[in-house]
């Protein structure tokens, strides 16, 4: 139509509307209504979804079912509810739901300080980004997946480490306190820790810090945190390690680790000696 | 020269008009018949496909999600003090209550599952690509707003599970540059999880984030509807394709609603 157009190469912008254009011309021309065919369809899609959300209710319901009904019973989809939220609590294993294990399990990746940023903000908002662009900078016209050797490959690399991701957020060990209170002993004769650091090692073992940090190879590692085998070296003092229990934030801005002044001064003071001293295996 | 209408033929049109009536007058006033009407009987390619139910599929879950979310509303109460007890109440003792709860609980899972899988869906087809980049951008809006749906639903049982997850996860929001410290003081409302935290995330569960759902969600139809769904790829008769092989005569010569007709025969009628 434009005489300048003449012999030139079509733009790419006018071969996207051709193409655009001779879809509503296909749609109109050979096209089916929505009503009721596709309809149809969605209707029954519809009904699946509504009850596969009510089998899963009811499973959750009925094998929960302890004979005296109690909700905190682990049932096939997990208890009701757990006991109630106790912010003095002294063990506890924060957990996210199943869908945030994938950033969950990032953060495994990423350590604190140097690289955890990366977990928690950097590759989750890289990743949001270049979702967000995908008809940005996918700009050719073609919609069949095997013409599209980069989207596929990129797409199959995504599914694949989400899933990855998911599977060992969910199968990612949890330190129960029963368990790491055996290796107290194992503990003090590795690290040669002197008889006032004792307490704080018993402590440490039943306080929840093996949720995120790892001793001498017990505990889970966690949202960042670091391995404390060593944490004595540094030489941050007990005077630092007392106020950086209390506010982890307050002392290193940005820090994940939840604030543990409801311990007490006594019990933070047999910690922070305990840190001290450990110096890593004598 | 006008037909003369039998008694009984009168009486027909009397009844039609009077059942009609409020019809029209709706759509004498408002356009709404006429806009349903345009929605129920538009146009869709003929190959579409049951991969393509995964929208509406998302948009029943995000309904489940509604309405078990206004029935727990009537009896669930945001306070420290009886949030977990209110909990309780609703599972073992309000009638159906376990049922409610149990629905919204998984349905959201559902919810972010089918939210996955039409996006991946919409990947495979390629159907983000022009003129649809912006519905794209909207689909992904509300994944994220799907997925703080979840984060701060999370909290509100108000059980050892909700509640270390969310100090935990509020912490984090708090290592983000710049915003980080700012975010995380919002949520908290304040410097620490408080009374304060569990209605700030009741409002923004309830209120704040689902309002924006629902917007986005009409937005996300609106386009649809204006731009229409997209073929599957490897369709043979795919909308728009320049590829379309002119189907073979048995398929031509049973045009109709379910067997498309090929492009520029007759039966489209008008030209």
């Amino acid at each position: 139509m434009a005489a300048h157009a003449g012999s030139e190469k079509p733009r790419p912008i006018d071969e996207r509307r051709a193409g655009f254009a001779r879809y509503k011309q296909d749609v109109k021309e050979r096209g089916k209504p929505f009503y009721p065919y596709a309809m149809f369809h969605d209707t029954v899609m519809s009904l699946v979804v509504v009850s596969v959300i009510v089998a899963l209710a009811c499973i959750w319901k009925w094998t929960s079912w302890a004979p005296h009904h109690d909700g905190t019973h682990q049932g096939l989809l997990g208890p009701e509810y757990t006991a109630r939220a106790d912010p003095g609590t002294d063990n506890f294993v924060p957990r996210p739901d199943w869908y945030f294990y994938f950033l969950f399990y990032l953060l495994r990746i990423f350590k604190w300080p140097e690289s955890v940023f990366l977990g928690t903000v950097g590759v989750p908002t890289i990743a949001l980004l270049l979702l967000i662009g995908v008809p940005f900078y996918d700009l050719r016209r073609e919609r069949r997946l095997l013409r599209r050797p980069l989207a596929a490959v990129g797409a199959v690399l995504v599914v694949l480490s989400m899933a990855v991701l998911t599977w060992k957020g969910a199968t990612a060990s949890e330190a129960l306190a029963s368990e790491v209170i055996a290796d107290v002993p194992h503990w003090i004769s590795q690290e040669k820790l002197p008889p006032q650091a004792q307490p704080g090692a018993k402590l440490f073992a039943v306080a929840g810090c093996t949720a995120c940090h790892t001793y001498l190879g017990t505990g889970s590692s966690n949202l960042g945190a670091p391995d404390l085998t060593a944490i004595g070296t540094r030489n941050l003092g007990i005077q630092f390690q007392i106020n950086h229990l209390k506010c982890p934030s307050c002392v290193n801005p940005g820090s994940p680790m939840p604030k543990f002044a409801s311990l007490g001064d006594k019990r933070l003071k047999q910690l922070a000696t305990f840190l001290e001293a450990s110096k890593g295996k004598q | 020269m006008a037909r003369q209408l039998s008694r009984a033929q009168v009486r027909k049109q009397r009844m039609q008009d009077a059942v009609n009536f409020p019809l029209d007058w709706l759509e004498e006033r408002s356009g709404l018949v006429g806009g349903v009407r345009y929605f129920l009987f538009r146009k869709v390619p003929g190959d579409t496909n049951w991969m393509q139910t995964l929208g509406s599929a998302t948009l029943t879950a995000f309904l489940v999600q509604a309405i078990t979310g206004v029935i727990l509303a009537m009896y669930y109460k945001p306070t420290p003090n009886d949030a977990y007890a209110s909990i309780q109440n609703i599972t073992d003792h309000v009638t159906m209550g376990w049922l409610v709860r149990g629905m919204h609980k998984w349905g959201a899972s559902v919810f972010i599952i089918l939210m996955f899988l039409h996006m991946g869906r919409v990947f495979l087809f390629g159907a983000y690509k022009y003129p649809r980049e912006l519905n794209w951008v909207i689909g992904v809006l509300l994944l994220t707003m799907g997925m703080m749906e979840g984060f701060t639903g999370y909290l509100l049982p108000w059980d050892q599970t909700a509640y270390w997850a969310s100090v935990v996860g509020i912490n984090l929001n708090g290592t983000a540059p710049f915003l980080g410290p700012w975010l995380a003081q919002f949520l908290r409302s304040g410097q620490e999880i408080s009374g304060d935290t569990l209605t700030r995330f009741y409002s923004l569960h309830m209120l704040l984030v689902p309002g924006g759902i629902m917007a986005l969600i009409g937005l996300h139809l609106y386009l649809v509807i204006r731009l229409g769904v997209t073929s599957p790829p490897w369709s043979k008769e795919a909308a728009g394709s320049e590829l379309v092989e002119e189907p073979a005569a048995a398929t031509a010569a049973r045009p109709g609603l379910t067997r498309p007709v090929a492009r520029g025969t007759a039966a489209g009628g008008s030209e």
